[in-house]
């Protein structure tokens, strides 16, 4: 009966998600406070529901939850709504959570749809026994946390900018936050994203790497990988601040960066062979 | 920029080069085709041998191999790329910086109520107050909030400079050093570091070789005098000693951990006793450093085998299973032959040409064994006898002896890299600055405030305005609270 409770709180939270998702939308579409207050209730159970099975998943396993796909896809959303929380008690902007929240559902879907093979509880094997490792997954989720937020940030930007610019108007468009502050929100996401991606993916990476083979790089696809998504959201800070580039070139460069990351988290696993595929574990 | 006509041509030409590799616009380019080309590099298959490359791409192998897409991240225009990244950081750094270093450093003090109007936020406050207590309550109010403050005095009243976050200016310079830093730590890696691999034997020892290298000159290309550096191995005064090898398992049978127990001696006195290692605990030693890489069985060594002697007729067997050790003379009981293994290969090849007997492979696909057999001493036959083929050769001539090799306890060895890498500490001192420099730059934010303070009849008019390099929002509603309370402020006198 141990593996139970965290498919138990997965299940629960798989709900949890796709009601969260509704309300936002719902509250997008008729902006009745009520709606906003019962989205954001829902948005914290949802939260709680898939941090009880991180935890319950960690006392099953014996080890930190992201060892294999399932566990990293539910940390990835445990986090990304942390911050989102964090985000709408700060700025109180309740919209961005119908896209945030769909950004969550669709990662708790494509969990949920994993093959029983990769739900299993794996013991550890001898490299990934490492505090490094933990430390290394921790906070290069933490960045992928971070550039999905961005993503959603600016997919409404650049919806927003288009309204603004040709002074058309539509009732959905218009109840989304100014572009200013969506560009700015888009660019703090990247920025707590790209410096634990940095730190993460790529430093303490390199850090275990060193500690269990002897080489801080050696370029296997989910490094390059990296390297890769890293240089794209470098593109995007450096877009930002370049005449001809800022605003909506920025935010494509944005969305392409999460594509990258995307393909560096399920695209290195399924189609390119290397050290860190979960998927051939 | 036009070119002036007085500037001579390469003046031109160098500044607009200049102006190329100072531009924003050649980074994006830059960074975009990095990621380009290590998006190729991760699909196509790197360092293969030739042939795999015209299996997989037919007619398009001699365009890959030629461009040097199957090593792509040596590749001299990936290289090329990375230099001009370096070149980019550097120009820029040297366009830019001096010019920020001033503008961040040496800010107007004095400014009248038209600047303070023009900034984005701003704020105008009427007191009833002398100017000298509304000032008094300005720059507590301030200092509250951590703001450095500057004075200047004027004809019409005076104007106040606060500011804070001013380092954070200067956090994206501290992540472009910081590049360079982590790049300069993998270019001396690339030159002075070494790494080697080596299988250990249980209780053999093992003098470590290092690799040593020398500056030197090279003139071959047109007679150019260029740097060169030649390497070379030599022996060390460190030797390894392997106390054992071990696999721990889970309980479900899968791996849990190889580990190795290390002794190491250095000029014949040993400095390390009996260090375990394991993957993820490597052992270092001045400068080196022993990582648990792999293990398997010796392809060449046996520790002992087991044989039973048969009747070659009858094919009953004469003796029970008897061990001999390797290299060790042992008698085969109950006849007057005696055996000795010589000699052993894991996948048994023969070359004709040299008549030469060697490993095909380091698998144990076809293990054989070397035996030397004497009768009363004396040298009779020295056969080689198959695991997989009993009976394939008459190991004992003129008898009615055949010999079975039946089993064999192989050697385990434990398989280390070993390492030296001075230029990994500066990686990581990189690394550590290129955090440093992305919170400076990402989460310290430089504020600037100008307060102008302004006796009209019997008020006192204060305009308090400011800037900020990013993060407007939150500074909005600062600057906000700074004007609410320079309003409301209880110690000074009646609000309006």
């Amino acid at each position: 009966m141990k593996v139970i409770m965290s498919l138990l709180f997965f299940d629960m939270a798989f709900w949890f998600y796709l009601a969260t998702m509704i309300l936002y939308i719902g509250y997008w579409i008729i902006k009745k406070e009520w709606l906003g207050q019962a989205s954001t209730v829902l948005a914290i159970i949802s939260t709680f529901a898939i941090f009880m099975m991180l935890i319950f998943r960690t006392k099953e396993s014996g080890h930190a939850p992201f060892s294999n796909l399932y566990e990293s896809m539910s940390f990835f959303v445990c986090i990304m709504s942390v911050a989102y929380l964090i985000i709408e008690f700060r700025y109180k902007i309740k919209v961005v959570g119908a896209f945030v929240m769909s950004i969550a559902f669709i990662a708790m879907l494509a969990t949920s749809m994993l093959p029983y093979r990769f739900q299993d509880i794996q013991p550890l094997n001898p490299a990934l026994q490492s505090i490094w490792f933990e430390l290394h997954v921790f906070s290069a989720f933490i960045g992928y946390a971070g550039f999905g937020l961005a993503l959603g940030m600016a997919v409404m930007y650049l919806i927003k900018a288009r309204f603004e610019e040709s002074k058309t108007s539509h009732f959905l468009v218009d109840r989304l936050p100014p572009s200013a502050i969506l560009d700015e929100l888009s660019y703090k996401s990247v920025a707590w994203g790209f410096i634990f991606f940095t730190m993460g993916a790529l430093i303490l990476g390199a850090v275990w790497a060193n500690k269990a083979w002897g080489t801080y790089w050696s370029w296997d696809p989910k490094e390059t990988w990296s390297l890769i998504t890293w240089f794209v959201y470098a593109a995007y800070l450096h877009a930002r601040v370049t005449r001809g580039w800022r605003g909506k070139k920025a935010a494509y460069v944005a969305i392409f960066g999460f594509l990258s990351t995307v393909f560096l988290y399920w695209g290195v696993s399924f189609v390119l062979p290397g050290l860190h595929t979960y998927a051939s574990q | 920029m036009a070119a002036s006509d007085k500037n001579p041509i390469h003046k031109t030409i160098g500044n607009k080069i200049w102006g190329l590799f100072g531009s924003l616009k050649f980074t994006l380019f830059i960074l975009f085709s990095l990621a380009l080309f290590s998006i190729i590099g991760t699909f196509i298959q790197q360092n293969q041998p030739p042939a795999f490359y015209t299996m997989a791409y037919g007619k398009w192998a001699s365009l890959i191999l030629r461009l040097g897409l199957e090593d792509m991240y040596h590749a001299r225009w990936f290289s090329t790329l990375l230099i001009f990244l370096i070149a980019n950081i550097v120009v820029c750094t040297i366009d830019r910086f001096p010019p920020k270093w001033k503008t961040t450093l040496e800010s107007r003090v004095d400014v009248d109520a038209r600047f303070i109007k023009n900034l984005l936020n701003n704020h105008t406050i009427i007191l009833n107050d002398e100017p000298v207590f509304a000032r008094e309550r300005i720059l507590n109010v301030l200092r509250s909030k951590r703001y450095k403050i500057k004075e200047a005095n004027n004809a019409e009243g005076m104007s106040i400079y606060a500011w804070k976050g001013m380092i954070g200016r200067f956090g994206s310079d501290v992540v472009h050093v910081s590049l360079l830093l982590i790049l300069a730590g993998v270019i001396i890696g690339s030159i002075v570091g070494f790494k080697d691999f080596g299988a250990f034997y249980e209780g053999e020892v093992t003098t470590i070789p290092v690799t040593e290298f020398q500056f030197g000159i090279d003139s071959s290309w047109y007679g150019i005098p260029l740097p060169k550096i030649q390497r070379h191995k030599k022996a060390s005064d460190i030797q390894l000693r392997l106390d054992k090898f071990w696999i721990d398992y889970y309980e479900t049978g899968q791996i849990k951990q190889y580990n190795s127990l290390l002794t190491v001696s250095d000029n014949g006195k040993e400095v390390i006793k009996g260090k375990q290692i394991w993957v993820n605990a490597p052992l270092h030693y001045k400068g080196l450093t022993f990582y648990q890489s792999s293990y398997g069985m010796a392809y060449d060594k046996v520790k002992q085998a087991e044989f039973v002697l048969k009747n070659s007729k009858s094919g009953k067997a004469i003796t029970p299973l008897f061990t001999a050790d390797w290299n060790t003379p042992s008698d085969i009981s109950g006849t007057d032959y005696m055996i000795k293994v010589v000699g052993f290969v894991s996948d048994f090849a023969f070359d004709p040409a040299t008549k030469a007997i060697f490993p095909k492979s380091a698998e144990h696909n076809n293990p054989a064994i070397n035996v030397e057999i004497y009768k009363a001493g004396k040298l009779v036959s020295r056969p080689w006898l198959f695991y997989n083929y009993a009976d394939l050769f008459a190991a004992i001539p003129d008898s009615n002896y055949e010999l079975v090799f039946q089993r064999y306890q192989g050697i385990v060895y434990t398989g280390l890299s070993i390492n030296n890498d001075p230029g990994t500490t500066v990686v990581w001192a990189g690394a550590v600055l290129m955090v440093v420099g992305f919170f400076m730059a990402f989460f310290i934010f430089h504020k600037k405030i100008w307060i102008n303070v302004k006796r009209n009849g019997n008020e006192t008019e204060v305009y308090v305005g400011g800037m900020i390099n990013k993060n407007k929002f939150i500074f909005e509603r600062e600057l906000s609270e700074i004007a609410e309370s320079i309003k409301s402020d209880i110690s000074g006198g009646m609000r309006k």
